[in-house]
C-alpha cells in the first residue's frame, strides 16, 4: 500500500529535472513529515551502438557520472531546504531492458511511494511521437499514486 | 589478398565478363579495394563479386554502397547480396530533430538469425571472414519495393480504392504484424520505409529488408519503427505521398479545409488525413491514419495497438474483385 508522504523524485541529465526538485524543496522545505527518494535511471550503452568494449565502458562511465552528479545536486537542494538528511536518499537504478518510465514505476511499486515527482521538458509533438515522453508514460501508467508533473 | 589465376575461369563463367584477373580474398576489411571478379572465401564458401550495390531514395540520385556487393555463389551460381562489415555512426534528421544513428552489422546479423525461415523478412546467413568481419550473405529477392509494385496498378485512386486497396492492405497487414513480432523479440527494424518493403514476385511474400540501423532510445523504443509504419501505410492508402503542395495543385477545393492537425508531426508537409482529398475512405481507416497526425491525442506505441484498429478497418473496405 503506497504511503502518500513517501516521495519518489526523479532526475536525469536535463535541467528541468532539477527544477522539479527545487519545486519539491519549496513545497516541503523545513518539513520532517516526508521521506524523499531521489532516483535516476541509467541505461547502459548498447553493444550494437558501441561495438568496441573500451568505448562502451567509457560511455557507460560518463553516463553514470553525469547521473550521479545530478543525484548529489538534487540531494543538496533538498537538504539545503531544511529537509533532514536522514529523510533524503538517492539511488541510481539500471533500466535493463525496460523503458525509463517502466523502471520508475517498478521502483514506485517496490518502495511503496505514494507520490512521484517528475519534470516535463515540454517536448514537441514530433519528439513525443518518435521518442515518447517519460512524464506522459508515467501519468498513463500510474494507478495507485499521485504524480506531480513539473513544467 | 593473393593472386589465384586458377580462379579466373570460374569467375569469368559466373560473371559473364572477360576478366583479366580474379583474386582470392579472405579478409574484407578493406572493402573499398574489392573489384569485379574478386572471389571472396569465407568459412569455406566462395562468392564471385559482380559489382557494388547502389541505393536510390525516392527519386534522388543513387549512391554507391561500397560495403554491399552483388555476388554469385561459387557452387550453384545463384545471385547473392554480400553485406560486408561497416560500422558507422551519424546523425539523421527526423522532423527537424537530430537523431544519432548507428549502422550495426552485429544487429543485422542477429536479426537475420532470428528471422531465419520467416518469409516476412529478407533471408540470409552471416559468415566470418579470416579477420573476423561479419559477412552477411543475403538471398536476392525477385521483385521490387512496394512503391514500384503499387505503381504498376494502372488505375485512378477511386478505382484503386474499389478494386485493390483491400487486397493491398491485407498483404501489408502481414508485414506490419511481422514488425510487431520483431518488437516482441526485443528487436526493432530501425529503417522502415516503403522501399525497404519488397514484393517477392516468386513467393508472393512481402519481406522487409535492411535491418542494420540502430538507435538508442530512452523512452519509446519502437517509436521510430511506428513512424515508418505510419508512412508506409499512408503511402499504401494514397499510392503516393500527399503533400500540401500536391493538394494545392490537384485538390484546390480541399485546401481551405486543411489544418495543421491533418499533417504529420514529423514530416510537416505530409497529409495524413487523407479523407480530406479522398472522401470515400471509410472513417475507420482514416482514423487509423489520424493516429499518425498532429491531431492525435495519443500515438500508437505498439504495433498491436495499430493492428487492433487497422484490421476491422480493412474489413470495411470494398471486396477485391476476383
Amino acid at each position: 500500500m503506497p504511503i502518500w508522504n513517501r516521495i519518489l523524485a526523479t532526475v536525469d541529465e536535463h535541467d528541468i529535472s532539477l527544477e522539479a526538485v527545487r519545486y519539491l524543496a519549496g513545497v516541503l522545505g523545513g518539513s520532517d513529515a516526508c521521506r524523499v527518494r531521489i532516483m535516476s535511471v541509467y541505461q547502459a550503452p548498447e553493444a550494437d551502438a558501441h561495438p568496441k568494449q573500451e568505448e562502451r565502458a567509457a560511455a557507460a562511465a560518463q553516463r553514470k557520472e553525469v547521473l550521479l552528479d545530478r543525484l548529489e545536486e538534487a540531494r543538496q537542494i533538498l537538504v539545503g531546504a531544511r529537509i533532514a538528511a536522514y529523510n533524503v536518499s538517492t539511488r541510481l537504478e539500471e533500466a535493463g531492458g525496460r523503458t525509463i518510465a517502466e523502471t520508475i514505476m517498478a521502483a514506485q511499486l517496490q518502495g511503496g511511494f505514494g507520490t512521484i515527482v517528475v519534470g516535463r521538458r515540454g517536448v514537441s509533438k514530433a519528439e513525443e511521437f518518435l521518442f515518447g515522453s517519460v512524464s506522459s508514460s508515467i501519468v498513463h501508467q500510474a494507478t495507485d499514486c499521485a504524480v506531480w508533473v513539473i513544467n | 589478398m593473393r593472386d589465384a589465376p586458377e580462379l579466373l575461369e570460374r569467375a569469368r563463367e559466373l560473371t559473364g565478363r572477360s576478366l583479366r584477373q580474379a583474386r582470392l580474398v579472405t579478409d574484407t576489411t578493406n572493402f573499398m579495394n574489392l573489384e569485379l571478379g574478386d572471389v571472396l572465401e569465407v568459412e569455406g564458401r566462395r562468392f564471385v563479386l559482380k559489382g557494388t550495390e547502389y541505393e536510390g531514395r525516392f527519386g534522388l540520385d543513387e549512391q554507391p554502397k561500397y560495403w554491399v556487393k552483388r555476388a554469385v555463389d561459387w557452387e550453384d551460381g545463384s545471385a547473392k547480396i554480400l553485406k560486408l562489415e561497416f560500422f558507422e555512426e551519424f546523425d539523421i534528421s527526423r522532423g527537424g530533430i537530430k537523431v544519432r544513428c548507428y549502422r550495426s552489422p552485429a544487429k543485422e546479423a542477429r536479426i537475420l538469425a532470428m528471422v531465419k525461415g520467416n518469409p516476412n523478412f529478407m533471408q540470409g546467413v552471416t559468415l566470418r571472414d579470416e579477420a573476423g568481419n561479419l559477412v552477411r550473405v543475403l538471398e536476392r529477392i525477385h521483385g521490387g519495393p512496394l512503391d514500384q509494385h503499387l505503381q504498376k496498378l494502372e488505375c485512378d485512386h477511386l478505382e484503386y480504392f474499389q478494386r485493390h486497396m483491400r487486397g493491398v492492405l491485407t498483404k501489408l497487414s502481414v508485414a506490419l504484424e511481422a514488425i510487431g513480432w520483431l518488437h516482441n523479440q526485443g528487436a526493432h527494424h530501425g529503417d522502415i520505409r516503403r522501399d525497404h518493403l519488397f514484393v517477392d514476385e516468386t513467393s508472393g511474400a512481402w519481406p522487409w529488408i535492411d535491418f542494420d540501423y540502430k538507435f538508442e532510445f530512452k523512452q519509446n523504443p519502437y517509436g521510430l519503427d511506428l513512424f515508418g509504419l505510419g508512412n508506409v501505410l499512408t503511402y499504401a492508402v494514397a499510392r503516393r505521398d500527399i503533400t500540401h503542395h500536391l493538394v494545392r495543385q490537384e485538390y484546390p477545393q480541399a485546401v481551405e479545409t486543411l489544418s495543421n492537425e491533418d499533417f504529420s508531426p514529423v514530416i510537416k508537409n505530409r497529409l495524413m488525413n487523407l479523407k480530406k482529398i479522398y472522401p470515400y475512405l471509410p472513417e475507420s481507416l482514416n482514423n487509423v491514419l489520424l493516429h499518425f497526425s498532429n491531431g492525435a491525442a495519443v500515438f500508437y506505441e505498439r504495433v498491436e495497438e495499430l493492428m487492433a484498429e487497422l484490421t476491422p478497418a480493412i474489413a470495411e473496405l470494398p471486396q477485391e474483385e476476383g
